[in-house]
Order: C-alpha cells, then sequence, then structure tokens
C-alpha cells in the first residue's frame, strides 16, 4: 500500500529561528558624505567610516575611558557568531572586522558572507544578512571580511565571491547586487568598503591568483560601475615600461584589498596596492612591475591616477604594501604616513608623492635596504631554483594588513610590529588561471620571533616600545584618554598608556586578535569594541601559533556603569 | 516535477562500501548519492526533487546541477523513518526546513555561482553520517565582470 506523503512545515529563513529582532531603527538614513566628512569632530560618539575617518588615523575624542579608570574596564557584552554547516575555508575563517556604529547600532561583517546589525548597547542582534558563498571559493589567505561602510539608508559590503551588495540599513534586505570580479579567474573581494560622495569604493583581492588588480567606484544608489583603475598597466599606457614584453602585465597582481584613505581637499584617494604576481619569482617579471607594493593617489571623481610611489620595486619577499596610509599634517605640510610590510616607516608629501622621511620600524631587516634618499638594495632574495633563502622580515612583513594608528594630540603614531623572518626558494610554475602562483616554496620561522606595539614621532625616531614575545597581528586604536588598544595573538587585548606604553589594562578574550578595534558611546557611556577570532593566514603572519584557540565572538568593553 | 538524468557512482567507491551506510565506515561518504541536474523553466528558474532513502542517511540525488546561476526550488521527500532537516544556503539567509519521517517539502534559494555549495540536515550528526549533498553551480561570471586581458590558460 502506498502511503501518502505528509506535508513538512514551510520552510523558513534560519535567522528566523532566532531572537533577533527583525529590524534597526533608521539611523543611517541621514549618513551623508557631509557627515563622513566631519566624522570624527562633529560625532565622536560614532564610528560612521571604516578608519572612524577618512585620515585613516583610528583616533578617537572620546575620553570617559582614560589612563586613571581603564584599570577598571570590563565586559559589557558579547556577540558570539559561530558556523554553520560547511563553509569556504572551514580552517581559515577569521573574524577580521571594523565595527561600525551609527546612533546605537553596529553594523558589522564576520566571515563567509555574514553582515549584522546588532544593539550597540546590549549587544542584542537587530538583523543578518547572509550572502551565499561558494565552498570551492580562491582564498589566499582564508575566510574574512574587513567590514562594511554605511550611508543614505543603507550597508554596504563586498562578498568573498566578489560580490558588491548594498542592503536595507533597517532591515537588512537586499537592496542591488552588482558583479566586481571573477572568481573562475581566483578573484575574490574581503575589503571593506569606503563611501566617498556618491559613489562606493571597493577594491580587489586575489594577489595570489595571478590577477590583474583593480580599484572600482560603484554609484551608490544603484550598483552601476561608475569606474575602474587598473593597478597593472596595458602596454603602451604609463608604467608599462616597467613590465617587460609579453604576458607578465596579464597576471601582474596589484591587488587592492584593504580599504584606501581619502584628502577630501585634494579628492585624492591613498590606496594601497598588493605583491606583484608571481610573489617570489622576479625573473618573469624584470623591471619595477608598476603599480605594485605601491601607495596610488587617484581621483575620487574619475579613478584617474595622479601619482604613485612605489614602496618595494620589484618585490621578490611578498611586501605587499595595501596597508593604511595615514594623513597627517606638519609644519603646514601635508603628509601621510606609512608602515610597509619591507619594515621600513615612509612619510610622503600627499600633495605630490614626494619622500620627505624613510625609516626602519622592525629591529631585523636584511632583505635589503631602503636609504634616506629611497634608493632601495636588495641584499637576499630567492633567484636559483630550489635554493633557499631566509630573509628578514618574512613575508607577512615588519606590520602586516592591520593596522596603525595616529593620535594628534601626542602626535605619535602607534605601530602593531611583527619580527619573523621566513625561508623561501624560488620554485618556477607555469601560470594557470585560478591556481595559486607563488613561484616559490615558503616556510614562515615558527621560533626566534617577537613583536611590539612602538611608538614614532612624526620624524619616524621611535619614542617608546611595548616588547612582546610574539609578533603583535591586530589594528591598534588610540583616544583622547591617552590610551592605545592593542589585541595580542595569544588573546589578551591590552590597553597602553599612548605617552609611555605601560601597559595599563588586560583582559583575556579566549582567541587571537587579527581584527580592528572601534570605539562609541551610547547615552554617554563609551564603550570599545574588538572582534576577536584567530585564524586567516596564520601560516604566513605566525605558524607558531597556528594550533591556537579558534574563537569567533565581538568583545564590547565599558567602565561599570555608576 | 523535475526528473533528472542521474549517473552511477564510482565502482570503487561502491565496491567498498563508502555508499553506504554502517559498512565500510559508520556513516556515508558525503555526497556518493548519485547526481542530478535541475530542470530550467521557461522563466528561468530551475528545479530539482531530492530524496532522502529509508535508511541510508543521504540525498539522493547529493549532487544538484544548475546550469548557471539564479533561483532554484527544491521539493524534498524524505522516505526514511526518522525525521531529519534541510538548511541550504541562500542569498539572504539560509532556508531551512523541518523533514519529518515520510513528509515533502519545497525550498526556494538564490545562488550566484559559478562554484558550489554544501547544505545539509543539521540535526544530531545526520552531516557526519552522510546527510549533506551540493548544489553546483556551472558557468561564468558576465563578461563586464572578467578581468581586462587575453584568455588565460586554465588547468
Amino acid at each position: 500500500m502506498t502511503q501518502e506523503y505528509m506535508d513538512a512545515p514551510a520552510a523558513t529563513n534560519f535567522g528566523a529561528l532566532s531572537n533577533m529582532v527583525g529590524s534597526a531603527p533608521p539611523v543611517t538614513e541621514d549618513v551623508t558624505y557631509q557627515r563622513i566628512l566631519n566624522a570624527r569632530e562633529g560625532e565622536p560618539h560614532n564610528w560612521i567610516t571604516y578608519y572612524g575617518a577618512y585620515n585613516g588615523q583610528r583616533f578617537s575624542l572620546l575620553d570617559q575611558i582614560n589612563t586613571e579608570n581603564v584599570k577598571s574596564l570590563a565586559p559589557a557584552w558579547v556577540f558570539q557568531a559561530g558556523s554553520v554547516g560547511f563553509h569556504a575555508g572551514p580552517s581559515t575563517y577569521s573574524f577580521e572586522a571594523t565595527p561600525i556604529v551609527v546612533d546605537g547600532v553596529m553594523f558589522l561583517s564576520g566571515w563567509d558572507g555574514w553582515i549584522w546589525a546588532l544593539d550597540a548597547k546590549t549587544g542584542r542582534q537587530l538583523w543578518q544578512y547572509k550572502h551565499a558563498i561558494p565552498f570551492d571559493t580562491s582564498l589566499c589567505c582564508g575566510n574574512v571580511n574587513r567590514g562594511v561602510a554605511v550611508a543614505n539608508g543603507k550597508v554596504f559590503a563586498a562578498t568573498l565571491n566578489a560580490h558588491v551588495v548594498a542592503l536595507d540599513a533597517e532591515t537588512g534586505e537586499k537592496i542591488w547586487d552588482t558583479i566586481h570580479g571573477d572568481v573562475r579567474a581566483g578573484e575574490s573581494a574581503t575589503v571593506a568598503p569606503l563611501v566617498v560622495k556618491d559613489k562606493v569604493i571597493v577594491g580587489s583581492s586575489g594577489g595570489e591568483f595571478g590577477t590583474r588588480g583593480h580599484l572600482d567606484a560603484y554609484d551608490m544608489e544603484t550598483g552601476e560601475r561608475v569606474w575602474r583603475c587598473y593597478m597593472i598597466p596595458k602596454p603602451g599606457e604609463p608604467g608599462s615600461e616597467t613590465w617587460p614584453e609579453g604576458e607578465a602585465w596579464q597576471r601582474g597582481g596589484g591587488n587592492c584589498w584593504v580599504t584606501g584613505t581619502y584628502d577630501p581637499e585634494l579628492n585624492l584617494l591613498y590606496w594601497g596596492t598588493g605583491n606583484p604576481a608571481p610573489d617570489f619569482d622576479g625573473e618573469v617579471r624584470e623591471g619595477d612591475n608598476l603599480y605594485t607594493d605601491s601607495v596610488v593617489a587617484v581621483n575620487a571623481d574619475d579613478g584617474a591616477i595622479q601619482w604613485h610611489y612605489q614602496y618595494t620595486p620589484h618585490d621578490l619577499w611578498d611586501y605587499d604594501s595595501n596597508m593604511e596610509n595615514i594623513l597627517f599634517e606638519k609644519d603646514g605640510r601635508k603628509l601621510l604616513g606609512h608602515f610597509d610590510k619591507n619594515g621600513y616607516f615612509f612619510i610622503l608629501d600627499r600633495t605630490n608623492g614626494d619622500l620627505v622621511s624613510v625609516t626602519p620600524f622592525v629591529d631585523r631587516i636584511d632583505w635589503g635596504e631602503i636609504d634616506s634618499e629611497g634608493n632601495v638594495t636588495p641584499s637576499i632574495y630567492p633567484e636559483a631554483e630550489g635554493e633557499e633563502v631566509h630573509f628578514y622580515p618574512g613575508p607577512a612583513g615588519g606590520k602586516e594588513w592591520t593596522h596603525a594608528c595616529y593620535n594628534p594630540e601626542t602626535e605619535l603614531f602607534y605601530c602593531p610590529v611583527q619580527d619573523v623572518g621566513a625561508t623561501i626558494a624560488r620554485r618556477r610554475r607555469e601560470f594557470k588561471e585560478g591556481i595559486p602562483y607563488w613561484g616559490a616554496h615558503v616556510i614562515v620561522d615558527a621560533e626566534e620571533m617577537k613583536g611590539s606595539v612602538s611608538a614614532f614621532n612624526t620624524s619616524g625616531e621611535e619614542v617608546w616600545r611595548w616588547e612582546n614575545e610574539i609578533p603583535m597581528c591586530a589594528s591598534v586604536l588610540t583616544t583622547a584618554g591617552d590610551l592605545v588598544f592593542a589585541g595580542e595573538p595569544s588573546g589578551e587585548f591590552n590597553a597602553l598608556d599612548a605617552n609611555t606604553g605601560e601597559l595599563l589594562w588586560q583582559f583575556q578574550c579566549g582567541s587571537g586578535h587579527h581584527s580592528s578595534p572601534t570605539t562609541y558611546s551610547v547615552d554617554g557611556r563609551q564603550y570599545v569594541a574588538v572582534p576577536v577570532g584567530w585564524g586567516a593566514w596564520v601560516e604566513g603572519f605566525l605558524p607558531g601559533l597556528m594550533g591556537g584557540p579558534h574563537g569567533a565572538s565581538l568583545f564590547v568593553f565599558a567602565l561599570p556603569e555608576e | 516535477m523535475a526528473r533528472a538524468r542521474e549517473k552511477q557512482l564510482s565502482q570503487v567507491v561502491s565496491e567498498l562500501g563508502l555508499d553506504k551506510q554502517n559498512k565500510a565506515t559508520i556513516g556515508r561518504l558525503l555526497a556518493h548519492g548519485g547526481l542530478a541536474h535541475a530542470e530550467e523553466g521557461a522563466d528561468g528558474r530551475m528545479s530539482i526533487q531530492i530524496r532522502i532513502p529509508e535508511d541510508e542517511l543521504t540525498y539522493s540525488p547529493s549532487i544538484t546541477v544548475m546550469p548557471h546561476a539564479g533561483e532554484l526550488e527544491i521539493e524534498f521527500l524524505n522516505d526514511d523513518k526518522n525525521t531529519h532537516c534541510a538548511i541550504v544556503p541562500s542569498n539572504g539567509d539560509y532556508q531551512w526546513i523541518w523533514l519529518p519521517n515520510h513528509s515533502r517539502g519545497k525550498v526556494s534559494v538564490t545562488l550566484d555561482g559559478p562554484g558550489y555549495y554544501w547544505y545539509s540536515s543539521n540535526v544530531g550528526n545526520d552531516e557526519g553520517r552522510g546527510l549533506m549533498g551540493a548544489i553546483v553551480v556551472l558557468g561564468d561570471v558576465p563578461e563586464e565582470a572578467r578581468l581586462d586581458r587575453p584568455a588565460q590558460p586554465r588547468p
């Protein structure tokens, strides 16, 4: 006898089976370009753009938490993300985001297409969006995302499979979805978008797969691509003379996977570019390989390159220069400061790219030398096939993508420093689309490593350092409370005295830090938020801690209520 | 309802018993429950029927192939004498459905592709026993999303 099937209960959004509210207050409706321009001074209680302000300083005027009372800092709430089913990079997902906060609502991204809106005071989940990510997406460095942007009632995010989406900031519903890159070519997207005027600026990822890096601008309302700026010139274009004849430029790298900074007076974006490809086999790409490992000043309206400065010409060490270019003024000059993977701290005139100073910021540098005029003399690099060489810093750099900060009150830069080397040998391989294209074998040191948070003045001189047994791999944050916050790979979240480097407070979060903490206030109470979740490219920046706890939480700290 | 062309499993996997419960291993090797192509309707939506056979703890077919990105309607039929479920990736949120003993139900999902996605029964250790399936999305990204460079060699 045939039995009739019963009707299963109706399918539902998985998020509906939770206690999330389902909507958020309309706090981003009037977040405009003008508000972002004045983000720090105009609304210090918020953190409305990636670096807190266009200048990339990661400095907050909030001072309720200060050197006198920080010892009382304690968790206010925790958001646990966890993992569902099989997802891409099941062993490499990491919580790398910068929490964005607007008038009591936090907008946060996780790995694998997760975006959340949270009550910034209580931690209660307001809504969630989950972009479905193919399990087989090409990832060099883990399943990660560095954050979202907000404006005009929308939340903008790049997805791991190289889409750019705009969500309704009240509901999390998708408004538009534009394909940003080619996953079959090895492209992905991990960057936090940057809103400038009416555009959403998004850079490419895929530097270890021989792609051709690009920076794109999308219309905020429609998702239509307005301009694209390739970071590897075609034959005949300016900079093409730095590539050999043939196919090398087609797979040249120069990706744009970390958010840039912006000077509204000059209307210039300062975007860092990544390594050339193949990473370690320079013989197949003779020349300087522009615009890899550079800061590229790009007109925000049309994507035209105004000037560039290449930090590591003809890179043979995987010294991406994606990390922040912090804008500051000194003696009436418009300058930018940049800590490069190559171990040197550069200060440039940001109106024209002229070098002002260059000084080492990490103890061990033996790959080569950069003199005070910016001349580069390589010493140790992979050359002969199969012959191992060891150099400092390793491919993770003296500082990774995680961000330094600048405090205009102390006039000091604070940098998370990694002092770790690597052994590498050239291993030539032919290029095939979608396959890793390193041209080497790589073994990063798991011993003889150290780290620090180091403070430098605007002349590049070290003022103090807080030393650590292992490299420091997370972004730092500074506040008007004379504090520097810095997470450790071993889980501790630290508050240092911004003037002396003295450790004032510490909390063990249970997993390593590889994200960007931010601070904000709600109803007059200051909070410090830090995503915690060890993972990503650990084999590259700290293999000695590959076995560390693999967390997935956002910790938010505050002083006890009266 | 969509009928799909199914293909035989690897002979050696079957001979060893990796496509059966409690034979070579305790459970069943993932995605060894056949492959089928979703059918595409006139409106571009795709559909597939997926069964959970009795005592096999697998989705059959285990691999569903979409010819391109888009919307897929899945009708699940649970022929098993136990309750399972399905959590299926989709843009916006996972779609989740209870599948009581001898029940049928539909799930609609939207997937970008190209690439493949896992779905599963996220109760007990249904996943470990074999109740995980893959949705494969074929095709390429649109021309306007590709890099401006000559065609490159692929593996």
